[in-house]
């Protein structure tokens, strides 16, 4: 609707209603535009209680993140180990002739492309690999305990095993060739596992913070309805009134993911640390710390909670708007 | 301003709330620009629900409305915003908004209407000096007496300078030399272009200001005698 231009005088040039001096509002500062008082009340909005909320969800999502990454981690350098190594074990009916399989092995192994460290383990290792199995102290010499030679190979050679298998078992009958497969699908699939099911708390995080952006905007806007209704007689377009809800609720998202965060890394920090030194050094469970890359993840996650909140109460605001007023 | 010069032209137009027996029946009238109405009747007989209807709060259900040339009857949501914009209404109950100082609350209008405060501070605070308020700019409403609120409110109706100008009740808690030159302010902005429909029970400042009169009595509006501009 295009409105013609008038041309009206000031209301006030016509006679004053004031019999005193007169006062002027102070230009706003900058802190003052930043700290102004927003149009809908902040105890409308849930105030501290979606803050606390909010902290909670972006704690959550923050560790199920990190549990994403994690994994992905720890899964990447584990296949990666198996990946590149290879190992050779020669069975044999006495020490000899064990021993004499692990020679032409070795001797086979020098002579392949491909190879870049053979080491034939001594019984010592070998047999300590047992213990957990027989107990310290309990690995007889009588057992003729395989050999094991752990092959470092290229990732060309690791492609294509069967000729070098081929050549160990013309060399050496009683050797047999290890390329971890098993043991490598099985870590993907887990891997696999646990990464989507971390992601799907995650998921499942994030749709409890709309949940919540929902339930609160609503309330929201139910204990503010006279002010809703004055903004609408003042003017105000359903964006306006949405954009006012969604900035406020930016403000406390942001209270409240900034506070998940920080608690989260520090559970992390406490995590890592104990499994650096205590509960995971000796066991078969990921190492990690948090920093590099990790960090940087895990600082979008609260932008991500708070632009979700924010963009959800948004919504909320339009639909509602257009459904009561 | 408009083809055909009608700020408000309501043609047997009714309002119902629910259910219930309607609230306004064949409602017909009109408004041009630069005219000045007194809406006079007993209490409850529909003056503040014509006056809703006439700032958009409500939408007749039945018959036809045009608000400055625009079927307000069934315009659509979002060009309500834009014919709000041109009018100014003094709420009966002031509906200021108790958490923002009386200067946020006058500038209410232009900050909904995406105007930098840096172009409104001046015209807020000159206003607010001319009603007589240029000390309370920083004081919140439930801190200010009723005739102070009141005040608010008129210079909040009045600063985005309104083609239509509508007042409920505007004198209900001032003294009478204020209801005086409240009431003497409307003539003038009236006379300045504004087109004014002041509601209201007092009428010895009906006699004394002899502009127009529509009386409204269970539900219906007719034209007071001597007054024109409603059938």
């Amino acid at each position: 609707m295009n409105r013609p231009q008038i041309s009206r005088p000031e209301v006030t040039e016509t006679e004053s209603l004031s019999d005193g001096e007169v006062h002027e509002w102070p230009k706003p500062t900058l802190f003052a535009r930043l700290r102004r008082e927003p149009l809908l009340p902040e105890a409308g909005a849930g105030g501290a209680p979606l803050t606390a909320v909010i902290a909670v969800i972006s704690f959550l999502a923050v560790l199920a993140m990190a549990s994403v990454l994690v994994i992905n981690q720890s899964a990447s350098k584990w296949t990666s180990e198996l990946r590149s190594e290879i190992t050779v074990q020669i069975k044999g009916a006495d020490a000899a002739e064990i021993a004499a399989g692990a020679s032409a092995a070795l001797r086979v192994l020098e002579g392949t492309d491909g190879v870049i460290e053979a080491t034939l383990q001594d019984e010592a290792e070998t047999a300590a690999l047992l213990e957990p199995w027989l107990g310290r102290g309990n690995v007889q010499a009588f057992l003729n305990i395989p050999a094991l030679i752990e092959v470092k190979v290229t990732p060309g050679l690791r492609r294509d095993l069967d000729l070098l298998r081929n050549r160990l078992a013309a060399a050496s009958p009683g050797a047999t060739l290890d390329d971890h497969a098993v043991w490598h699908n099985r870590l993907a699939t887990a891997a696999r596992s646990g990464q989507a099911l971390a992601f799907a708390v995650f998921l499942l995080v994030m749709a409890a913070a709309c949940a919540i952006s929902i339930f609160a905007a609503r309330a929201g806007l139910a204990a503010n309805h006279d002010i809703v209704s004055v903004l609408h007689l003042v003017g105000a377009t359903d964006d306006f009134i949405a954009a006012e809800v969604q900035r406020r609720f930016f403000v406390l998202g942001f209270r409240g993911a900034a506070a998940g965060l920080a608690a989260a890394l520090i559970a992390l920090a406490l995590a890592a640390a104990a499994f650096r030194t205590g509960i995971g050094a000796d066991a078969f469970l990921p190492q990690f710390s948090v920093g590099g890359w990790l960090i940087l993840w895990l600082f979008a996650v609260p932008i991500v909670t708070c632009l979700v909140t924010a963009l959800t109460a948004r919504l909320t605001v339009l639909k509602t708007l257009r459904q009561q007023y | 301003m408009t083809a055909n010069g009608l700020i408000i032209d309501f043609e047997n137009a009714g309002l119902a709330y629910g259910d219930a027996p309607e609230t306004l029946s064949d409602v017909t009238l009109q408004l041009r620009e630069g005219e000045f109405r007194f809406l006079t009747g007993p209490s409850g007989a529909g003056k503040t629900s014509l006056l809703k209807m006439m700032y958009l709060a409500h939408r007749p259900t039945r018959g036809r409305f045009s608000l400055f040339g625009e079927d307000a009857t069934n315009a659509p949501r979002e060009a309500l915003p834009a014919l709000r914009r041109r009018i100014g209404v003094v709420f009966q109950e002031f509906r200021l908004l108790d958490h923002l100082t009386a200067f946020e609350n006058v500038a209410l209008p232009m900050k909904v209407a995406g105007i930098n405060q840096n172009q409104y501070r001046e015209d807020v605070s000159e206003l607010l000096n001319w009603v007589g308020l240029g000390h309370r700019m920083g004081a919140k409403p439930p801190t200010l007496s009723g005739g102070e609120q009141q005040r608010v409110a008129l210079a909040r109706a009045l600063v985005s300078k309104p083609d239509l100008i509508l007042a409920d009740e505007p004198t209900g808690n001032v003294d009478p030399a204020m209801s005086e030159r409240i009431m003497k302010l409307f003539v003038e902005l009236n006379k300045l272009g504004a087109a004014v429909i002041v509601a209201t029970h007092n009428l010895r400042l009906v006699q004394t200001l002899g502009k127009p009169v529509l009386r409204i009595s269970d539900g219906r509006v007719s034209r007071a005698p001597g007054a024109g501009g409603a059938s």
